[in-house]
């Protein structure tokens, strides 16, 4: 305790200077923190525990392309196979353009079965499945969707479509919650919806989900199934569902490499930054450091003395940094994860907390170490300048 | 080099250099500073180091305070063999037997005259009523009772610089050690300052090294010594 007073008095020392190394500290931990969560939350989307099982059969040419709805049941007759479901993405919109969320026709008969974990099916009742499956123009809602929108079940939705010709008027019949905000900003219709409204779409889908009993049935069932298309007029591509989701993050380029580079150039930046603002503060004391040495301080003691410092400054940054991180996250979910999938998801996770005030802590340490080391071993007549 | 040796008396000298040299290296020059140094202080002495620019009397100064190394003989102070103590007991020698004055004051702007004459009683095993006191009292000696709360920009140099004595004796030191403690202050608190330390030396029973070039301050000292080029030039008993 009794070196905390001169450590926080010697660190107010310049207010100034204090002020804005702990600024700059602050913004780049925040940006630091931000990209990485962010990176995080893409690689949530395809790294989803409950989806170990479950594969997309597409057609091999790309996801614009169809398959006919008559490879359903060879699917199905896999010894693997637990369910099938064809699911298209219809791409409509509620009003207004600009209010995307995912909206996707599905085999109203085995959707519950495939996303029974999304679904939360547990608390779902047999009777509002049946109520769903029995209206032709029902449709169910994730309840982050259904709240942005002020929908209830009853509710009668009026889609605009953009990819097919459609509007259709969909009825709520669940409002489901799910273990995962993102997988609540969903809406899902009747395939046959799309196949009697859009005629091109007779016995298409764009893909079939397929569940298996076990995940180690994988490989087996990938190869099986894609040699038995091969050189048809409609190949297909099966891969897992985590590795068909990576397939849309990696449309948007090699985004981990690139927050991956601009958290390099900012923790670079900062680190010279930091390293010569300590220099300067220190050089700055090189005579004060001289006088308490003289006065019996070991050079130790002042060294740790500096570091101490050093580090309670970049750790006020980081923390700073971190709760300006955390509250933007809140706000990034509760304005942003309606419109776009994986921001529902977006969090601080402690990891990165943690990793962000290591590095911080790294930075800090590094910066200061290399001056205050230097200026201890200098020797006390130098310092004083007081050569006779 | 034959050199005179000095030697005080007046009994047992709680500095006693033998021989000793100090030497710089401007990279393959040896630029020789002291040579051959031998003295005796005894308990108690006021002494004056004096001599011209270059003479080696800081130098001399900062060796007799273990705060530089000689590069030859031998330096027994407060009882200790200097050249036998490593960098961190050395470091813990000081703050047991000397108090430093130096001519800019030094002290630590970000700290109340308070706190800076505490700074030497953090090292020490003073719990925070003893260090209270004790800081009290070393402002008391000084006549600053009235601004332990004042921060250095708020005192003037002859405040500062009694501020700087308190902190130097506040560990009650054996040996104080002064570089031109009046060089920055005018007449007035120079004196005021000198007769300070006089009063330390006298009533206290400091022993006191201090290197001056000003005459009116070296005539506060009960002794003069004069070096020139790195060894004594004479010795002068002052008539106070």
């Amino acid at each position: 305790m009794r070196w905390l007073a001169l450590i926080w008095k010697s660190l107010l020392r310049s207010k100034r200077r204090t002020l804005l190394i702990v600024g700059s500290l602050m913004l780049s931990v925040f940006t630091v923190a931000v990209l990485q969560s962010l990176l995080t939350s893409l690689n949530s989307m395809t790294n989803n525990p409950n989806s170990s099982n479950r594969l997309a059969v597409r057609h091999k040419s790309g996801l614009t392309q169809m398959l006919p709805r008559s490879y359903e049941p060879y699917l199905r007759q896999q010894p693997e196979v637990e369910t099938v479901c064809a699911l298209q993405w219809f791409g409509g919109y509620y009003q207004d353009p600009r209010n995307f969320f995912a909206n996707l026709a599905a085999d109203e008969t085995t959707i519950f079965q495939m996303f029974r974990e999304e679904f939360g099916v547990s608390d779902i009742t047999e009777a509002q499945i049946k109520d769903f499956q029995r209206d032709g123009a029902g449709c169910i809602v994730g309840e982050v969707l259904a709240k942005k929108n002020g929908w209830k079940v009853g509710d009668v939705v009026p889609l605009t479509g953009t990819i097919f010709p459609i509007n259709p008027r969909l009825n709520i019949r669940i409002i489901y919650k799910s273990p995962r905000p993102s997988d609540e900003n969903a809406l899902y219709f009747h395939f046959k919806v799309l196949e009697e409204g859009v005629p091109r779409m007779k016995g298409l889908s764009g893909s079939f989900w397929v569940r298996l009993h076990r995940p180690e049935d994988i490989p087996r069932f990938v190869e099986r199934v894609d040699r038995h298309y091969a050189n048809s007029a409609y190949e297909t591509l099966t891969e897992t569902e985590n590795a068909f989701n990576l397939g849309f993050v990696k449309m948007l380029g090699n985004i981990g490499a690139i927050i991956q580079g601009i958290t390099l150039a900012v923790v670079v930046a900062i680190l010279i930054v930091t390293g010569n603002t300590m220099a300067t503060a220190i050089r700055e004391r090189t005579t004060e450091i001289a006088v308490f040495r003289a006065m019996g301080f070991s050079s130790g003691r002042v060294l740790t003395l500096l570091l101490v410092e050093g580090m309670l400054l970049v750790a006020m940054g980081g923390m700073l940094g971190l709760l300006l991180a955390l509250v933007a996250a809140t706000g990034v979910r509760s304005t942003l994860g309606s419109l776009t999938p994986f921001l529902a998801d977006f969090t601080i996770l402690p990891d990165t907390i943690l990793a962000c005030l290591g590095g911080t802590l790294v930075v800090g340490l590094l910066a200061t170490f290399i001056p205050a080391y230097a200026a201890t071993r200098r020797p006390i007549t130098d310092g004083l300048k007081a050569i006779g | 080099m034959d050199t005179p040796s000095i030697s005080l008396g007046g009994g047992e000298p709680i500095i006693r250099l033998r021989d000793v040299a100090k030497s710089y290296w401007r990279e393959e020059l040896e630029i020789p500073v002291l040579q051959g140094i031998d003295l005796d202080i005894p308990v108690g002495a006021y002494i004056a180091l004096m001599g011209p620019s270059g003479s080696g009397k800081t130098t001399l100064l900062n060796l007799i305070a273990g705060i530089d190394r000689p590069t030859g003989g031998s330096l027994e102070v407060c009882g200790s063999e200097l050249n036998d103590l490593d960098d961190d007991e050395l470091a813990g020698w000081r703050n047991g037997h000397v108090g430093f004055i130096f001519q800019n004051y030094n002290l630590v702007p970000v700290l109340t005259a308070f706190e800076n004459v505490e700074l030497p009683l953090l090292l020490t095993g003073a719990g925070r009523g003893e260090r209270r006191d004790r800081v009290e009292q070393a402002l008391g000696l000084v006549n600053l009772t009235d601004k332990l709360r004042s921060y250095p920009r708020q005192l003037s140099g002859g405040q500062e610089q009694r501020v700087a004595i308190a902190r130097a004796i506040v560990t009650e030191p054996d040996l104080l050690v002064a570089d031109e403690p009046t060089g920055a202050l005018d007449a007035k608190n120079a004196e005021e300052v000198l007769g300070l330390m006089e009063r330390l030396n006298s009533e206290l029973g400091k022993t006191i090294v201090m290197v001056t070039h000003d005459p009116k301050a070296a005539h506060h000292a009960r002794h003069q010594i004069h070096l020139e080029k790195g060894v004594f030039d004479r010795t002068v008993e002052v008539n106070r």
